[in-house]
């Protein structure tokens, strides 16, 4: 049986629900992650802060349906939205869902977790709720290619 | 889970040539001939303690820029878990040139690396909430430009608040600040002069006198490097000298951090911890290390085949 634990990505890359918005995005940009997940004072998993949802936060309505006319306008906004958004907690903003996945759950039932909702990526818990990495599509992909290959074998 | 602290890593990058003549185009054919690798002690440590099986590993430190990226996905497929303050200057990349004919060796040190007092800043605060499941930190290497000499006092004040085991090994300002916060276990190298809480080292009594001097200022326990032996100084203030018996060293890289890790597996694995044999655990691994090209542990049974070949001293002081 192949577990989390063999394919995931093991980092503690995170923000605390106490950090600000402005953390959030030069960890971001820095680490090449556009969801990060949010955990408390001990390291353990609490929440996931998406890119998305600061944006849908800063640009108003139309996020999603920019037309160009509009463009300039809309950024601008959400620039001056940003002046304040960027010192608020990521907790007012951050999902406190609970999707982490267990490191020694089984692959398979990864791949109906991510095959049957839109995430990307599920974070990754040992048995006592800390943080251990992430999972993403790829390294399912990666996977579900090894099952292909042992199986042809 | 085991913690060890880097705080100025690098990419390390070994070419060898047949000959190392400047003014003059290299080129590099054969993959055996090129090698990159992260580099840092603590986290050749990491890599070791990952070898030996110990399940969750992490390294703590800075990296920085695109390379940082490459840098940290080198760690994680060593399976340890990365843990690291991206900071915007690049990390640093050393180089090393090989040559075979003669036998040559010629390293140019990358020191550009700089942290941001921000970064510094959000390290700790990383630091503080990282620890919560580790018993032990291992805190190892050289400080960064940009980061203050006293970061590994201030590190070792909060692992000790949280009454954690803490492994220093470290050199020059940042090794005599660090020693107040009371580290368990400290380990001094030499970087770029010998000398140690600046005192010159020449002759044995000068390692003695330094050994106990750290003990004075907060150490416990003190190993201080003496040549190929190794000084060692028991909490109760007895002294030791461990030397290793007809060896053949052709590797220096990686042979301390061999040393810590086998020091703190034993320390880990018995109920009865006795230092000389953590010491002799220790030098066993580094001589298997010496006298192999390997830079990594592999397993316990290689290098408790050299205890046979150590032996311990106790000094009169």
């Amino acid at each position: 049986m192949s577990l989390v634990k063999d394919y995931m990505i093991r980092t503690m890359n995170s923000v605390t629900p106490d950090d600000s918005i402005r953390k959030a995005i030069i960890l971001m940009y820095r680490s090449e992650q556009s969801v990060l997940p949010v955990v408390d004072h001990q390291n353990q998993f609490v929440g996931t802060i998406y890119s998305n949802n600061i944006l849908k936060n800063i640009i108003p309505e139309s996020f999603g349906f920019l037309d160009s006319s509009r463009l300039f306008y809309e950024v601008n906004e959400a620039v001056e939205n940003l002046k304040y958004v960027k010192d608020e907690n990521v907790e007012k903003y951050m999902a406190r869902n609970r999707d982490a996945v267990k490191e020694n759950s089984d692959m398979k039932k990864i791949a109906d977790i991510m095959l049957n909702n839109k995430e990307s990526l599920l974070f990754v818990i040992n048995d006592e709720g800390f943080l251990r990495g992430f999972i993403e599509r790829s390294n399912l992909l990666h996977y579900l290619l090894d099952e292909a290959e042992n199986h042809s074998k | 889970m085991i913690t060890t602290v880097t705080l100025n890593p690098a990419i390390d990058r070994e070419y060898f040539v047949e000959k190392n003549e400047v003014m003059k185009n290299q080129f590099i054919y054969n993959e055996e001939d090129l090698k990159i690798y992260p580099g840092g002690k603590g986290l050749i440590s990491a890599i070791n303690f990952k070898e030996l099986g110990y399940s969750d590993v992490q390294n703590i430190g800075f990296v920085g820029g695109k390379q940082g990226l490459f840098f940290e996905k080198m760690v994680q497929k060593h399976d340890i878990i990365s843990n690291y303050i991206y900071t915007e200057s690049e990390i640093r990349n050393n180089v090393k040139i090989i040559g075979k004919d003669p036998a040559t060796y010629t390293q140019y040190n990358d020191y550009t690396f700089e942290v941001e007092k921000e970064e510094v800043d959000e390290l700790i605060v990383r630091f503080k909430r990282s620890i919560s499941e580790s018993d032990c930190i291992l805190i190892a290497g050289s400080v960064p430009e940009g980061v203050d000499f006293d970061i590994y006092q201030r590190l070792i004040k909060i692992a000790k608040g949280k009454d954690k085991h803490v492994f220093l090994q470290a050199s020059g300002e940042a090794l005599k600040l660090a020693l107040e916060s009371e580290p368990d276990v400290v380990a001094p190298y030499f970087k770029h002069h010998k000398t140690i809480l600046d005192m010159e080292m020449e002759e044995k009594k000068d390692y003695i006198k330094a050994g106990k001097k750290m003990q004075e200022m907060g150490a416990k326990r003190v190993m201080i490097p003496f040549h190929c032996d190794r000084i060692l100084f028991d909490k109760n203030g007895d002294v030791y000298q461990l030397s290793p018996k007809g060896y053949c060293i052709i590797n220096w890289l990686g042979a301390s951090d061999a040393y810590n890790t086998a020091y703190l597996d034993y320390a880990f694995k018995t109920d009865r911890f006795d230092f000389i044999e953590a010491n002799l655990r220790g030098g066993a691994a580094a001589l298997w290390i010496a006298e192999n090209k390997e830079v990594y542990l592999n397993e316990r049974k290689d290098y408790n085949d050299c205890l046979d070949r150590l032996e311990v001293n106790k000094l009169e002081v």
